[in-house]
């Protein structure tokens, strides 16, 4: 049996859980043109949530069903621990015509595709910079959803970072990297201001020039597509500064700290699958 | 003695010194719209750095006299070792009609001024992203450089990345923190690439991965205003993946090997200025 591929110039967009993820999300979508708000829809009871998406033109309904009857592609938005009522109980509505894709953190595709009656479904972890169009995204997919159906959750995807498509085995070590990856940068970040305090200067401008700092690094590593390694010998100079810090950071492990926390939260990942 | 404020629609820029910084430079004040290229001049005898710049409309002459001529801002861009040598060669022509910058690291505007014979110098300090168009830079005021000169170098140097006004007394610890630290980043990028590795993943996944969460990591600090520990906060949820991976940072003070390294890098550049 053929799937009926998702037409790119129309189809709508539903977004099940009408939360942060969710509204950057479709801003990102809506910001880069990927899809006129028009063709996109969420539904919430709360009028905050509704108008923080009315405000940039998405239409919200009442209910999650009209969301779903509505739309092409839908998104399941909700917190991992309602999820599973969530798609329960819109199941008689998830006809194999839809596109179905879940955001949610530790949810497996065996159980989304069992709860939905329905094998057409991406899984997809975004992370929280999303909320400023840079989020490290990957995609696993499932049984029925095809090649095609891939690239437009890639396109959507795409809108809010950078995307890539994996094994869904590998999604526990995904979320000690990306996932929580996030919070080791906010740490290091801090403690580049307090080196900075410590070394004399005022805490705002510590502050500034740390997190522009670490943004024009990794902006390099982006770009430049060379190896870190690479980038960092060509600005060591013999008998520099910068030789200087880095064998502060070498002498005490630094390195080995940082990979102790992704292998950490990867295990920790695992352990809530289990 | 009032100083001739620079014209800012019609003022031409030179530099001196055609190398990596003044190319970064140039290319980010033409592609952001601050100047025309023709408006931009340098010298080099070299046909490899002559079409790089010629290449998006910078006028190259053969002599750096005929770049201080035609130019009312002239930004030396040669290395530490020779700036004085080359300030000194072209003192006569350094009239206080024009507003002098230098970019050297660690070259004090006592001297700049002392071989200029002006004091409309400023001393500005990028960092190597300025390459990818994200430098953190600070700049201090010499002796007879206006407010309104220091807005015209705000307004070259932001087409390249964020720029902050500082004391020079401030510059061996902003040298430790932006000047230096980029290569912290990259040693960073590469564990966190590694702990991916090292949880399952291939390393061209774990790579980027890790670059591109580090990027959204500094943008979320860059853009939301918030604190970096409110940031971490806001994702460390109760017995989480995320606070497994920072409780290993902690315990073994991850923080104090950043702070060293600043604390570190921020001494050898004071050793130097001795």
């Amino acid at each position: 049996m053929t799937i009926a591929p998702i037409q790119l110039d129309t189809y709508k967009l539903g977004f099940i859980g009408a939360g942060k993820m969710a509204e950057s999300i479709a801003r990102g979508v809506v910001q880069s043109g990927v899809l006129h708000p028009s063709r996109i829809s969420t539904a919430h009871s709360n009028p905050v949530r509704r108008s923080a998406f009315e405000s940039f033109g998405v239409k919200v309904f009442s209910q999650n069903q009209q969301v779903v009857e509505d739309s092409d592609v839908v998104i399941f938005s909700v917190k991992p621990q309602v999820v599973k009522d969530v798609v329960l109980q819109l199941q008689p509505l998830l006809s194999k015509k839809k596109l179905l894709v879940s955001v949610a953190a530790g949810v497996k595709l065996k159980d989304l595709q069992t709860w939905a009656g329905s094998e057409r479904f991406v899984r997809v972890m975004p992370n929280t910079p999303a909320a400023v169009g840079e989020a490290a995204t990957v995609m696993s997919l499932g049984g029925a959803a095809t090649e095609a159906d891939g690239e437009l959750i890639s396109k959507l995807f795409g809108s809010v970072g950078k995307i890539w498509k994996a094994d869904e085995k590998l999604f526990d070590a995904i979320t000690g990297l990306s996932g929580s990856g996030p919070a080791y940068v906010y740490i290091a970040i801090e403690a580049l201001a307090d080196g900075g305090v410590a070394a004399g200067l005022p805490r705002e401008l510590a502050l500034g020039l740390a997190s522009q700092t670490v943004l024009g690094a990794a902006s390099m590593v982006c770009q430049s597509g060379k190896h870190p390694g690479q980038l960092k010998d060509e600005v060591a100079s013999p008998g520099g500064t910068t030789i200087a810090g880095i064998h502060e950071l070498e002498k005490d492990g630094f390195r080995g700290l940082l990979i102790n926390a992704v292998v950490a939260a990867a295990k920790r990942s695992r352990e809530f699958s289990n």
